[in-house]
């Protein structure tokens, strides 16, 4: 994959008009000439199979010019699972890079320095053990720890939310996430500890001014705890207001995102200045990276995704005052598969025509003074800030995560949302518009446009793990765990414990174990209770007859279970069916996701259930149907019928079918009462057969 | 009303086969009793029957502990700790729990969304959950509620009901339930309005759970103060617990509460019957089937004479249907 990263430097002040300065459409330098700004960071998210196979992806990538990285980690080690533990033995090395020890980061970043690299992990419930992972392996190397630069992401709030890799309740994430920041204000000060994430939420549903109000406050939250736990010097707090950064979504409707950028930049300005009296300008600035919007992007007519890509970018680098620092775009094979390193390097062209072919870095803020603009913003602002004001009434992000506010906030928008797109009152080109087209010619390769993941790299990692467990100081690790566990029952900080079991070869899974212990684990709402679609007619009532027709036929309410098997934290395909197979009459068991095939086997057994509902979307959806199939083959229930949706290449129906799967389901059935029907049909043909 | 005689062998056979254990066969039994076809009810009947007689013979006893309160209030949670506690506290023990959760009055679907809290740390393995629509959008049991209770009764020695108690319920789970438990988070109006309402006369025992918040030393007292003027009878005698789920603070109390309870108390299915035979009727027939058990002596004296609930049921259609006509 080819990523190549610039940096941007401090940006030169605008003219204003006067006798003697330069007309308002040119931006000056500081040596008082006409000047063009410098690009935002073009950067491209990687990693997979292996911790070899990536660090050679990213050896190539430095060795073209990038000067950064941005890793992605495999779902085991997002979640706090060795790569041989059973929940992740179908996920290791499909979605990123599997780590397991320090040995494996020895190995990520051989031939790397680190002192001179901008590292940013899409990390989160292991967050404080990667972070613990990077600073023992430059301590190891002789590296200057203040020297390290990047990002952990680690906002635990949008995972509870919209991504899923959480691991501890609330509070104990907000403390794992203090304590990092406390850590690298002292010790590592070019270090972001927390990156306050609205992308995941607009993915999960969002709209413009949940984006808004839920990230901010979330940011809010953790200053105001940074502040009550005291260990940061009134000195420092400025610094470290300076320090917390954001990761937004800049979606289809351009002009709402362009305004939505503005409103916070200067949301963020009110309440750095007014909430924590921030003085030093440079530390209320609003800094930002963004992802542009995905969710959007289709599996139908895959080639119309480039030119929504194209315009999603437009809503974020426009407005000079509110442009991001930081830049990535998915590709047009988004809705297919991970992207092939041909399909990053046509979106990375994509940023460098922006910038450097035409002519949009040389102006200042091309909207200063619309009437237009200001209105949409001082809207958007004003939702926004009741918004806050309600959730802070309920006791801030914490509060309201517990009693779930938030999620079915999202749940209910992502529920409108697809109501909308099936009526067609949302136009998706390509969709459920206009679907009639020739045949894409960038599906016709040999490889079919997917990106394939080499699955003979799993034997290497498990082969890492095993040498380490059996080379290492035992005793060492386990007086490190203790002294871990012992940190985090007491209060002390878990940092310097961590950064000890990285030194003493603790694997990411006893590291997770030995906190889930003292912490326990968390189950967040799921949001779908009391959730509607916007569906009504002829084909629903028509539905529901028939469901309430199999009452009488099966003895009781078709009961579909809705699973989400293995760690997969993708939810809006589960909740919108979930939600959708009540609406049609359905009773429905979902207990959210990261469930093992094993629990969602034994939940639809217990229940009685007709129908298993899996949803995957992490590419593991082979190894998971054998999973379930074999489980419910093992208590004698071949007859529950199950059925699997999400992500699924073509190329392997065959196999799920031939696993006894009765039918698949991927993006491009985007009409929920057409899904409902076909499941319905099941259980109808099930029970002519069985008579 | 004819029911070939093997879908009766059948029936007896998943009986015979949940009382070896079997989870898939306790779902089916389950799923039996549940149905509502008229060609299931005696099935069920001799399902159950088969159960009875093996209970007998192993002179097996159970209870029924019901658990009630507002939606949010935190029943779910406190039942899988609860159930992770008596579990540990006796390693034979076997334990059923069975949530019910209303249904959506325009699709008649409902999302059962109580699973999601059963995270039973301990032994899951001895502790079979399942849940139940409601049927009606308020909540409360749902219309087999009673008779698979009495299933699981006599496969499990302890079964945990868990309703969300509003309107007809509240009486419905007096009657099914040993005990009554109820779960009210620290008050709030809605709350208070609930207990107003006419719940306080229902539960033998209180549970304030969510004590890790601020509110719950204030609810404490408000509850006693209401408690004196609802129920001057029970005086102080109410327990009242303070819990958090959350933090595991006062649980182990209440698990011992459960604990006396479930071994003081054992479910008598003839004294409950007749309750829901009578809710049954007035269900099927209204006004009309009232009078018509009344005709009969009532619902006691009508399920003596026939052997069964579902005998009863089928005896009863048949001889209303006779006045009805005549
Ligand atoms: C939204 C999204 C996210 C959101 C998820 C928000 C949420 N709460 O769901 C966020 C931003 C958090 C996210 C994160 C990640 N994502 Co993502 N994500 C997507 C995206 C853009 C859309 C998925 C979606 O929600 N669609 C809308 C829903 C309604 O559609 P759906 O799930 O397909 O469901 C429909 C049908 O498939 C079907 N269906 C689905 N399930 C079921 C079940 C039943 C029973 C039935 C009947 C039908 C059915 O019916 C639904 C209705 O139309 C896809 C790409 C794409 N455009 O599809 C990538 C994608 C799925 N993500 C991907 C990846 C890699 C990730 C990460 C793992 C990256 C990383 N390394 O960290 C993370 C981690 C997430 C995790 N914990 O697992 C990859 C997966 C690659 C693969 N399978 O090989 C994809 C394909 C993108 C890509 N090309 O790289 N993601
Ligand atoms: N703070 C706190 N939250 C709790 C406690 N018990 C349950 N909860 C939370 O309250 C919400 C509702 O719990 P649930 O058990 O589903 O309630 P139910 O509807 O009464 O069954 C969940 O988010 C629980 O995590 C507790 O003791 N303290
Ligand atoms: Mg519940």
């Amino acid at each position: 994959m080819t990523t190549q990263e610039t940096k941007s430097a401090e940006t030169p002040a605008v003219a204003h008009p006067g006798s003697d300065t330069p007309p308002a459409h040119v931006i000056v330098g500081p040596d008082g000439q006409p000047t063009r700004d410098r690009p935002w960071i073009i950067r491209t998210y990687a990693g997979h199979s292996s911790a070899r196979a990536s660090n050679e992806l990213y050896r190539s990538n430095l060795s073209r010019g990038q000067t950064g990285l941005s890793i992605a980690f495999d779902l085991p080690t997002q979640c706090g699972y060795d790569s041989d533990d059973p929940i992740a033995r179908p996920e290791v090395g499909k979605v990123g890079v599997p780590i397991n020890s320090l040995d494996d980061f020895a190995i990520l970043f051989d031939q790397i320095p680190l002192e001179e690299m901008n590292t940013s992990m899409t990390i989160n419930g292991t967050a404080m053990w990667l972070l613990a992972l990077y600073v023992a392996l430059a301590r190891e190397r002789g590296a200057a720890v203040d020297k390290l630069s990047g990002t952990t992401q680690n906002d635990l709030i949008k995972e509870y939310l919209a991504r899923g890799t959480y691991i501890f309740p609330p509070e104990a994430s907000l403390r794992i996430i203090a304590e990092m920041y406390e850590f690298c204000l002292v010790n590592a000060p070019s270090w972001n500890a927390s990156n306050i994430c609205s992308y995941h939420l607009q993915e999960a549903g969002a709209t413009p001014v949940q984006e808004l109000s839920f990230a901010l406050v979330n940011a809010i939250s953790l200053l105001d705890l940074l502040k009550e736990r005291g260990n940061i010097p009134p000195s420092d707090f400025e610094r470290l207001v300076g320090r917390i950064s954001f990761f937004v979504n800049s979606g289809i409707r351009f002009v709402e995102e362009m305004c939505k950028m503005r409103a916070f930049t200067q949301l963020w300005e009110e309440i750095t200045a007014e909430r924590y009296g921030v003085q030093d300008a440079r530390f209320r600035r609003y800094r930002y990276g963004v992802q542009v919007n995905s969710l959007g992007l289709t599996e139908a007519q895959p080639e119309n995704n480039a030119w929504r890509i194209l315009i999603e970018a437009l809503g974020v680098t426009l407005s000079r005052d509110a442009r991001c620092r930081a830049l990535q775009l998915p590709a047009w094979n988004e809705a297919l598969s991970l992207p092939r390193p041909w399909d990053q390097q046509w979106a990375l062209r994509l940023q460098q025509i922006l910038a450097y072919e035409t002519d949009l870095l040389e102006y200042p803020d091309l909207f200063e003074g619309s009437v237009v603009v200001e209105a949409k913003v001082e809207e958007l602002k004003a939702q926004a800030r009741e918004e806050i004001d309600r959730i802070l009434g309920m006791g801030g992000v914490v509060g309201a995560i517990e009693n779930g506010y938030m999620k079915s906030a999202l749940v209910r928008s992502m529920s409108e949302r697809v109501s909308r797109i099936n009526t067609g009152e949302q136009i998706v080109v390509g969709l459920n518009k206009w679907t009639d087209g020739l045949p894409s010619p960038l599906l016709g390769g040999e490889d079919g446009g997917l990106f394939t993941i080499d699955a003979s790299a799993t034997a290497e990692t498990l082969a890492n793990l095993d040498t380490v467990r059996h080379t290492r100081d035992d005793a060492r690790a386990k007086a490190a765990l203790a002294a871990l566990k012992e940190a985090a029952r007491s209060g002390a900080s878990m940092m310097e414990p961590s950064i000890e079991c990285a030194l003493a070869r603790v694997t990411t899974g006893e590291w997770a174990r030995a906190l889930r212990q003292v912490f326990g684990e968390y189950r967040p709402a799921t949001g779908v209770d009391g959730q509607r679609l916007g569906l009504t007619g002829d084909r629903v009532e028509q539905l529901r007859a028939r469901t309430d027709a199999l009452v009488d036929v099966l003895g009781h309410r078709p009961r579909i279970v809705v699973g989400k098997p293995g760690l997969d934290g993708h939810s809006n395909g589960a909740e919108v069916i979930a939600v959708s197979a009540r609406h049609v009459g359905f009773d429905v068991i979902y207990s959210g996701i990261r469930l093992s095939a094993e629990e969602i086997v034994r939940s639809a057994i217990e229940e009685g259930a007709d129908v298993i509902g899996a949803s995957v979307l992490s590419g593991s959806h082979v190894e998971l149907a054998e999973q379930i199939m074999t489980g419910l083959h093992a208590e004698g229930a071949d007859s529950i019928k199950v059925v699997f949706g999400g992500i699924i290449p073509l190329a392997d129906f065959p196999k799920l079918q031939a696993l006894g799967v009765a039918k698949v389901f991927t993006p491009s059935d985007y009409d929920l009462i057409d899904i409902m029907e076909s499941v319905t049909s099941l259980l109808e043909e099930s029970v002519v057969d069985a008579t | 009303m004819s029911t070939p005689p093997d879908r009766i062998a059948a029936a007896v056979a998943v009986a015979q086969e949940a009382l070896t254990g079997g989870r898939y066969a306790v779902s089916r039994l389950i799923s039996l009793v549940e149905d509502v076809r008229p060609s299931a009810v005696l099935p069920r009947d001799a399902a159950i029957a088969a159960l009875e007689d093996a209970a007998r013979e192993r002179g097996h006893r159970s209870s029924i502990l019901g658990v009630t309160g507002t939606p949010g209030s935190g029943k779910s949670t406190l039942l899988a700790a609860l159930a992770g506690l008596l579990t540990a506290n006796d390693p034979a023990l076997r334990l059923a729990i069975v949530a019910v959760d209303p249904s959506s009055p325009t699709s008649k679907g409902a999302l059962l969304g109580d699973r999601t809290r059963m995270n039973v740390v301990g032994a899951p393995e001895r502790v079979f959950f399942r849940s139940q629509a409601s049927a009606t959008a308020l909540g409360g049991l749902a219309p087999s509620t009673f008779q698979v209770c009495r299933a699981l009764a006599l496969l499990f020695d302890v079964v945990l009901v868990e309703t969300v108690g509003v309107g007809q319920s509240e009486a419905d789970i007096r009657h099914l339930a040993d005990r009554v438990y109820l779960v009210i988070a620290p008050l709030g109006g809605d709350e208070l309005q609930y207990l107003k309402a006419g719940i306080i006369e229902v539960p033998d025992v209180f549970i304030i759970n969510k004590c890790d918040e601020p509110a719950s030393r204030s609810t404490y007292h408000q509850l006693r103060a209401s408690l004196w003027l609802a129920r001057p009878e029970a005086g102080d005698g109410l327990p009242i617990f303070r819990t958090s789920a959350r933090t595991g603070a006062g649980v182990p109390q209440l698990a011992e509460a459960f604990i006396t309870d479930a071994r003081s108390h054992s479910s008598s299915v003839a004294t409950k019957a007749p309750h829901f035979f009578d809710a049954w009727v007035i269900e099927e027939w209204g006004r009309a089937g009232k009078r018509q058990l009344q005709r009969e002596g009532g619902a006691e004296r009508f399920l003596a004479a026939h052997e069964g609930f579902g005998r009863a049921q089928l005896a009863f259609d048949a001889a209303i249907r006779r006045s009805l006509q005549g």
